[in-house]
């Protein structure tokens, strides 16, 4: 076909498009969807009984912090990326985040070692915390995959794979508030487990949700 | 808003971005014109990437395709060029790929040896043929039909798929098998 032929074919039955919001407001919206999900799991199993005390104590708050930032920034960096003319360097938007984040959990292991020694930072399996970030995480992965269907024909792996990172930074905070965990070493190894495996999830079905869907 | 001799690369961007935010309204002349007048651009962001004619043209008809599906990720606000640019590029860069992957397995048509050499006696050739119609004959059927459909008649795998009555996948396998077969038996001299 001639591309002057294919053009009057495109042009011949032209319906009208709703642009799509912004990369901003679909991050909003992507987020209250997350944060409904991870507040209704909160809500059924309950919060973890020692909860104040940790707080206090430092580490988990800013575990949370730093997961939720690195959230927020993975979510808006995916939404950027869904857009054909933005620069792929918004991809490295949540890295610092991240960074902040293994490095908090890193601090806390090497206190831990220095008050408990090899005890403090010997691990043992913790299979509920891979299957509540990747129970959580994984559906709210394809949602944003859904949201950001449009990114299909132009870079759904790292749209996708940012989308996973996202939902499980989200959904890491819901853990920390639900589950026991004391020892860092546990919870970065754990908690980093159920990261890694929900973004390379997503990363796999993330592309074949926004085909479907687009 | 018609197309001005000498006008400067913003203000071309600002007309190709209020015609793409005519069309997304559903205005059909307005994309028409767009897209005509994007032609150029497109086709030298795909030459700059695949240096054959027909590649860069496939190019441009898939850049054409993929604006279309996405045509309402287009924000009014944003200069136009870019995002057009960035689409052009993303489909050459799929098509460059697609090429490298099958350079490996084709010759170039110009340069690859007759099927029957015409140096060859008649009598010859007549046996090669005759050696061809048997090998092809015991084929299994759905071998045959696939290699028939896909390489003699040169349907498309969808195409192929929908006559055939087999999946993609499973005509993909055959048409493998189909060739595998007949170059063990032929192209082992």
């Amino acid at each position: 076909m001639k591309t002057e032929d294919m053009i009057a074919q495109l042009t011949e039955h032209l319906a009208p498009v709703r642009r799509l919001p912004s990369p901003a407001t679909l991050t909003l919206l992507w987020l209250g969807i997350a944060l409904l999900v991870v507040v209704s799991a909160v809500a059924v199993m309950g919060l973890r009984p020692d909860l104040d005390a940790r707080m206090a104590a430092g580490l988990d708050l800013r575990q949370m912090a730093t997961a939720g930032l690195t959230g927020v920034l993975a979510a808006l960096a995916a939404f950027q990326l869904s857009f054909p003319d933005r620069d792929r360097r918004w991809a490295l938007l949540p890295l610092p985040a991240l960074v902040l984040w293994l490095g908090n959990l890193g601090w806390g292991c090497l206190q831990d070692f220095a008050a408990h020694g090899p005890d403090g930072v010997r691990l043992t399996t913790s299979f509920p915390c891979l299957a509540f970030v990747l129970g959580f995480g994984l559906p709210l992965s394809l949602a944003m995959a859904w949201l950001a269907r449009h990114a299909a024909p132009i870079r759904p792996g790292p749209v996708a794979v940012l989308g996973g990172l996202a939902a499980a930074c989200i959904t890491n905070i819901g853990l920390t508030l639900t589950h026991h965990l004391d020892a860092a070493a546990m919870v970065l190894a754990w908690h980093g487990l159920a990261m890694l495996v929900t973004t390379g999830a997503a990363g796999l079905l993330g592309p074949k949700v926004m085909r479907i869907a687009v | 808003m018609t197309a001005e001799a000498g006008e400067s690369r913003s203000d071309r961007d600002m007309r190709w971005s209020a015609l793409m935010a005519a069309a997304q309204n559903g205005d059909a002349r307005a994309y028409d014109r767009l897209l005509r007048e994007c032609l150029p651009l497109l086709r030298s962001i795909c030459r700059a990437r695949l240096r054959d004619a027909t590649d860069t043209e496939d190019a441009v008809q898939d850049a054409l395709l993929t604006l279309h599906r996405v045509r309402a990720t287009y924000d009014p606000a944003r200069p136009f060029t870019p995002w057009i640019s960035a689409i052009a590029e993303r489909r050459a860069l799929d098509r460059g790929r697609a090429r490298g992957r099958r350079t490996g397995r084709e010759i170039d048509i110009e340069h690859a040896g007759p099927i029957i050499d015409p140096s060859t006696p008649p009598a010859e050739r007549g046996l090669e043929r005759a050696e061809l119609r048997a090998a092809l004959r015991d084929l299994p059927a759905s071998q045959a039909k696939a290699l028939q459909l896909a390489k003699i008649e040169e349907l498309s795998l969808a195409e192929a798929s929908a006559r055939s009555g087999l999946s993609v996948g499973a005509l993909k396998v055959a048409t493998h098998r189909a060739l595998a077969t007949l170059r063990k038996r032929l192209g082992a001299r």
